[in-house]
């Protein structure tokens, strides 16, 4: 005899943790930093034949206090780091970082003195997505990683 | 149709493409020479272009002759940027290189200036054309050549605090430790 078989069908018990990471997971608001090809991969990841209104991640805002997915998409030289650092710094917690394609991750193949090689040296990385540039399907993939990690995470 | 006779009257050549008939490719360095006398110049080797090579100390009533003289006329300034000769066999390390062309009659020149590398100094052409700006901006950020009389002589492309110039050919391919140890 628990609650539920008093309650009967007309309401659902859960945990706040799963109920909210539900919600935030269906709609996560990202904040592009496109800065080469990788963004226009992201942009039609974005548009009508991908559609990413289907993940209820199409709400792009280019302010990073309206955003909780940043995705670095692009090389980043040392003199954008600093840049992608203040955006980072402005998002409100809680917030995930996608970085796309090869550049984004490694530095890919600009091995040079002005690239970072690879933002994870001063951002905190969720999912890295291979490629140069990725597919839309690529970031399709990465956005279900991050769903599933902000469907297990904290809601505090 | 006038002035092409006149040209022509003059020794310099019609209008026309770099190459094809009419362009007369000796005609530039010829009024050159005419003017500044045969030492201050010598031909280059530029593909395509006419090319001439010239004394930095002279440079800018040198330029202001090329784009004020009626039968040059080089009023658009296309490029300026740099050679770092270190591994060639010239006795001067730098070049500076000025792509100049004219509308008026269709002409493209090249300027090379001989900068050493004891004394990587150069007059600014800003005061003759003022979209030299930027593009020595850049031959500063890239080879460390100083432009006098520039009005507004910072890096452009690379970070203000950035010490090295990352062209010169002795400079590595991944930099100083710059990508890694830079500070925000």
């Amino acid at each position: 005899m628990g609650l539920e078989d008093q309650l009967q069908e007309n309401v659902m018990t859960t945990k706040v943790d799963a109920m909210v990471g539900w919600a935030r997971k269906n709609s996560l608001w990202p904040m592009p930093f496109g800065t080469a090809c990788c963004a226009i991969e992201l942009m039609a990841t974005l548009a009508s034949r991908f559609d990413l209104a289907r993940f209820g991640a199409e709400a792009i805002r280019f302010s990073p206090r309206q955003s909780d997915l940043l995705v670095v998409s692009g090389r980043v030289s040392i003199k954008m780091m600093p840049v992608l650092k203040k955006i980072y710094d402005q998002m409100p917690e809680p917030k995930w970082v996608i970085s796309m394609g090869a550049c984004a991750s490694s530095g890919g193949v600009f091995n040079t003195y002005t690239l970072v090689q690879g933002v994870d040296q001063y951002i905190p990385v969720d999912v890295y997505i291979p490629g140069c540039p990725p597919r839309p399907e690529n970031v399709i993939q990465a956005l279900m990683k991050i769903q599933e990690k902000v469907a297990q995470a904290k809601a505090n | 149709m006038e002035n092409q006779e006149e040209h022509q009257a003059e020794g310099v050549g019609r209008p026309g493409r770099p190459g094809r008939p009419g362009s007369n490719p000796e005609a530039v360095t010829a009024r050159i020479r005419a003017r500044f006398g045969d030492a201050s110049v010598r031909d280059g080797n530029a593909v395509g272009c006419e090319s001439v090579i010239a004394e930095r100390d002279a440079l800018l009533p040198f330029m202001t002759f090329l784009r004020d003289d009626p039968e040059l006329t080089f009023d658009y300034l296309a490029d300026v940027t740099a050679v770092d000769r270190l591994k060639l066999d010239e006795a001067v390390r730098f070049a500076v290189v000025y792509q100049l062309y004219s509308y008026k009659h269709n002409r493209r020149f090249s300027v090379s200036i001989p900068v050493p590398e004891a004394d990587p100094r150069i007059q600014s052409v800003v005061s003759v054309w003022p979209g030299a700006n930027w593009l020595e901006r850049e031959v500063y950020d890239m080879y460390g050549i100083v432009f006098e009389g520039h009005p507004d002589l910072r890096r452009i492309l690379m970070p203000d605090d950035f010490g090295s110039y990352p062209l010169r050919k002795d400079y590595p391919l991944h930099g100083k430790g710059e990508r890694d140890n830079f500070v925000f």
